[in-house]
């Protein structure tokens, strides 16, 4: 490495610094470090406060220790890693300090709600002023040896320690969820033991990072010869392994609310609502490429048909069964998609997008307005939704409520299962890739598209029905943008077209906020920050569908091949205008 | 004009037969009864026509944002409204401010253009980040990777500035120079909305001008032709596109002050609805075309104003003005569907 790449690596590693600030300074003054402040990480050692700021300036500075892949150099050497690291890291904090300067000699709490002396004690580590932003710098240097020191460990050391402090976030936060759960067990000792105060207990700590170190390690160490003798096992005796795993698998899925009592069994039905609405909208935009935003349009239409038909009080008054009510409503659902659908389908990506998204709202509206009130009931909605009825079970409580939502999840993901693999499915990736070439290959554009739109509005007015059976009643206030936002986004962090993604993606994005109050207030900023980040970092998503994956990164390195498929130049978006 | 049947009438072409017969029906019917009761005399019909050209012009200059950076990138940028958002709600303070210490109804020109300026430039500063950050990465991804993106970004800057400043309605101080009416030709109509409609117009002409006669309007036209080409000839695309996001930007946070005029509060969700109204506009004059931006605009403000009274009053349907989005989200639709270049644009 010589000096000129040298000056330039350290330039990087100043200006990542001064983005670790920017960072840390707006995680303060959107208020997330005061208001996760009283979570607890490791109690009276860490909180989720403090970390979340820190955790930019660290990341960042981690950052700066390797120059990026497009340099075409290699490591540089070792003083330098961690001369890069405490650079990046010193330039973070001493920003941050300055911050707390210029916060305590400015009125900034007059605009910015959150620049609020509380936020400032925090930030300077609850010493007073002056000691405070001095022992800021003294913590940037360490961070900086610390993120330096990371990025010269040897990969087979690296991953399991990033793993193991990862997991005791993760533990620790899990901590309502956990606590519950233990207590149902009746594991009061286990619980007081891990968790204190709302955050892991130092033993606990330790064990939970140090079981995860170890597994790392033997994974890293020992993994690849394990995994090679489960490669040369039998055909049968690997098929016996994976039928005892699914039966583990649908035991614990049956005994779930049990152990998790009435609350978490709310939550997990939720969860269960939004996972059908993900795969139905997976269907739409992962399978068929159609970017729907008005999906909660139909989630309405469910909602309200079900209430209408099953709800004493509605304006028809029959008082159908539930059971008798879904196979109407999902009759509706298949019309409505295709009324809706047939006018749309034929606009391209984008403005598919935008008349979806005016659909949608136009619904919403029209659900509020007096216009629809004998119908709908205006914003009083309708009331007296009655719970399905089956052998006297109580369909009210949550913990029962989840059996069917589940029947119809695994039925719902069996169904979008089967569609991937079959000759549909396979009409659908080709007419997500190309649509005049599919066409020139025999496939109707239009029917395969209509198909998409009415499963996918069947799913939707399934969850739909779910959530007024689930509430006792539906208002239009529970069916706005945000909800189709937010299956669209659970989508996108899972995978477009990955059916595991929908799962993984709704208990993060749905679950989550649930337990943890404190994001909740922040669930749309993530969720925006979760769109951008997956779009810039990872289009295809966490648990990416196979397919996906080689769609969306083999032209990353092979352009011209990108540009010769999709007949669009390299140097530019596709040029197209507006056109039916 | 010759109407031609399709040979084989398929489903979806009845489906949107049927609907173009319907809205044709309705309309008719709709103003037809209305008309004929005569609830509404002239004077009110004008007063909702004024209303509709001060709102439309705001919207105007918001879509002009969307079809500039349409022009140069071929995509919709979804944040826009929220870069609108931003401007307006960052200049409450400074405007507060000079209300508190009495500059702004002393001298009040001087204090208008305090506030003009903080929200344009605040406008400009998030519009130019959010291309650097969120867009230009992206640029030679598939289509619906960037506007995935500009979604997030558009939920992303609602929150961030929700947490910034908090997530209540703000109300500006009252601008005592911009209180009471002129009277033009013995009709007596708002202040405000002269100002909007004046200042609209001038920031249209201007940036009109700016786009045909000047250097960087001319490289923006080039962008907008040709990107490699443009290159070629030593045209900075990048640069050129992080001007169109300025322009964009500076027109949306004017648009903002504007629009404080006529509706006084702010919040962290406002930008949403005159964003995708904005938008409608911008398609029903052709997205890329700034003539067809601003009359897209002007005419959905008066549709906008007019319609739920004229198409629905008459048939009996309760508080019409409920239904003032319903019309601009329909027409949205509509334009969608049967005309997706506009109606100056050309089919191609």
């Amino acid at each position: 490495m010589n000096d000129t790449m040298l000056g330039r690596f350290y330039r990087r590693a100043a200006g990542l610094g001064l983005l670790g600030t920017l960072g840390a300074v707006y995680v303060a003054l959107i208020g997330i470090v005061e208001r996760f402040e009283p979570r607890n990480i490791v109690t009276g050692y860490l909180t989720l406060g403090l970390l979340t700021a820190a955790l930019v300036v660290f990341v960042t500075a981690y950052r700066a220790t390797e120059p990026p892949h497009s340099w075409g150099i290699g490591p540089p050497p070792r003083q330098h890693v961690l001369g890069a690291g405490v650079l990046a890291a010193v330039i973070g904090a001493a920003g941050v300090a300055l911050f707390l300067v210029l916060n305590r000699a400015l009125p900034l709490d007059a605009v910015l709600v959150n620049a609020n002396d509380r936020m400032s004690e925090i930030l300077g580590l609850g010493l007073e002023f002056p000691a405070g932003a001095l022992a800021l710098l003294g913590a940037g240097l360490a961070f900086g040896v610390a993120a330096g020191g990371l990025r010269l460990l040897a990969p087979r050391f690296r991953g399991p320690l990033i793993a193991a402090v990862v997991a005791v976030m993760l533990v620790s936060l899990m901590e309502p969820f956990m606590r519950v759960v233990l207590l149902q067990l009746g594991q009061n000792a286990i619980s007081g033991f891990f968790y204190q105060s709302g955050g892991l207990t130092v033993p606990g700590a330790i064990i939970v990072a140090g079981a995860v170190l170890a597994i790392g390690l033997a994974n890293s160490l020992r993994g690849e010869a394990v995994r090679e003798r489960v490669a040369e096992m039998p055909a049968d005796q690997r098929r016996g392994i994976q039928i005892a795993l699914f039966v583990v698998g649908i035991v614990f899925l049956l005994v779930l609310p049990q152990l998790i009592g009435s609350f978490l069994s709310e939550v997990v039905g939720t969860v269960g609502l939004y996972i059908l609405m993900g795969l139905g909208l997976n269907i739409v935009v992962g399978y068929a490429g159609l970017l729907d935003l008005g999906y909660v349009a139909f989630f309405a239409i469910g909602a309200y048909a079900t209430a209408i038909l099953t709800s004493p009080v509605s304006v028809l008054g029959w008082g159908l069964s539930f059971w008798v009510a879904i196979p109407i409503v999902m009759l509706i659902a298949a019309l409505s998609g295709l009324i809706i659908g047939a006018p749309v389908l034929r606009l391209r990506g984008d403005y598919l997008a935008i008349v979806t998204l005016g659909i949608g709202e136009i619904v919403r509206i029209l659900l509020l307005s007096d216009a629809l009130r004998p119908w709908t009931g205006g914003a009083q909605g309708i009331l007296q939704v009655p719970p399905p009825e089956f052998a006297d079970i109580d369909f009210f409580q949550p913990q029962n409520l989840y059996y069917p939502i589940l029947a119809f999840v695994v039925l719902g993901a069996f169904v979008a299962i089967s569609l991937a693999n079959s000759r549909v499915g396979r009409a659908w990736n080709a007419m997500r890739e190309d649509e005049d070439v599919a066409a020139a290959t025999g496939i109707n554009i239009t029917n395969y598209k209509l198909l998409a739109f009415s499963l996918g509005a069947v799913f939707g007015c399934i969850a739909g029905a779910f959530l007024a059976v689930k509430l006792g009643s539906i208002f239009p206030h529970n069916l706005n943008l945000l909800v189709s936002i937010t299956v669209l986004s659970l989508i996108i962090l899972g995978g477009m077209g990955s059916i595991p993604g929908v799962i993984v993606g709704a208990f993060v994005l749905v679950g989550l906020p649930e337990l943890l109050r404190e994001f909740a207030e922040y669930r749309l900023l993530i969720y925006g920050a979760v769109l951008i980040v997956m779009m810039l970092w990872r289009p295809e998503g966490l648990i990416p569908s196979a397919q996906r994956k080689r769609e969306l990164r083999e032209h990353e390195d092979d352009e011209d091949q990108w540009a010769h498929q999709t007949g669009v130049p390299t140097a530019m978006p596709a040029v197209e205008r507006p056109g039916p | 004009m010759r109407l031609r049947l399709p040979e084989r009438l398929s489903f979806v072409d009845l489906i949107l037969w049927g609907l173009r017969v319907a809205i044709v029906v309705f309309v008719l019917v709709g103003s037809y009864a209305t008309l004929s009761q005569g609830v509404l005399g002239f004077d009110g019909w004008r007063t909702l026509l004024i209303v509709g050209v001060a709102q439309g012009s705001i919207y105007a200059l918001i879509a002009l944002g969307y079809t500039l950076v349409y022009g140069v990138l071929f995509m919709i940028n979804f944040a826009h409204g929220e870069v609108f958002m931003a401007g307006v709600f960052t200049a409450f303070f400074a405007a507060t401010a000079l209300a508190d210490s009495g500059i702004l109804n002393g001298n009040p020109l001087f204090g208008l253009a305090i506030i003009f300026a903080v929200s344009m430039v605040t406008s400009m500063v998030v519009a130019v980040i959010l291309e650097r950050v969120a867009y230009r990465p992206l640029r030679r991804a598939p289509r619906l990777v960037p506007l995935i993106t500009a979604i997030g970004a558009s939920l992303f800057l609602q929150y961030t500035f929700r947490s910034l400043y908090g997530s209540g309605v703000r109300s500006y101080p009252t601008i005592e120079i911009l209180t009471g009416t002129f009277d033009i030709a013995g009709v007596p109509i708002q202040k405000t909305q002269v100002v909007v409609i004046v200042s609209a117009i001038l920031l249209m002409v201007g940036l009109y001008f700016f786009v045909q006669r000047t250097r960087t309007g001319r490289a923006m036209r080039a962008v907008s032709e040709d990107k490699d080409v443009a290159a070629m000839m030593g045209i900075n695309v990048d640069r050129v596109i992080s001007t169109t996001f300025a322009i964009g930007g500076l027109l949306a946070g004017a648009a903002g002050i504007l629009y404080v005029f006529l509706f006084n509060s702010v919040s962290f969700s406002m930008g949403f609805l005159p964003g995708i109204k904005a938008f409608t506009a911008a398609v029903l004059g052709g997205i890329g075309n700034i003539v067809g931006a601003m009359l897209g605009g002007l005419f959905l403000g008066v549709l906008e104003s007019i319609g739920p009274f004229l198409f629905l009053d008459g048939l009996g349907v309760p508080s019409t003005n409920q239904l003032r989005d319903v019309v601009a989200f329909t027409l949205l639709v509509l334009v969608l569907i049967f005309r997706p270049y506009g109606i100056l644009g050309r089919k191609e």
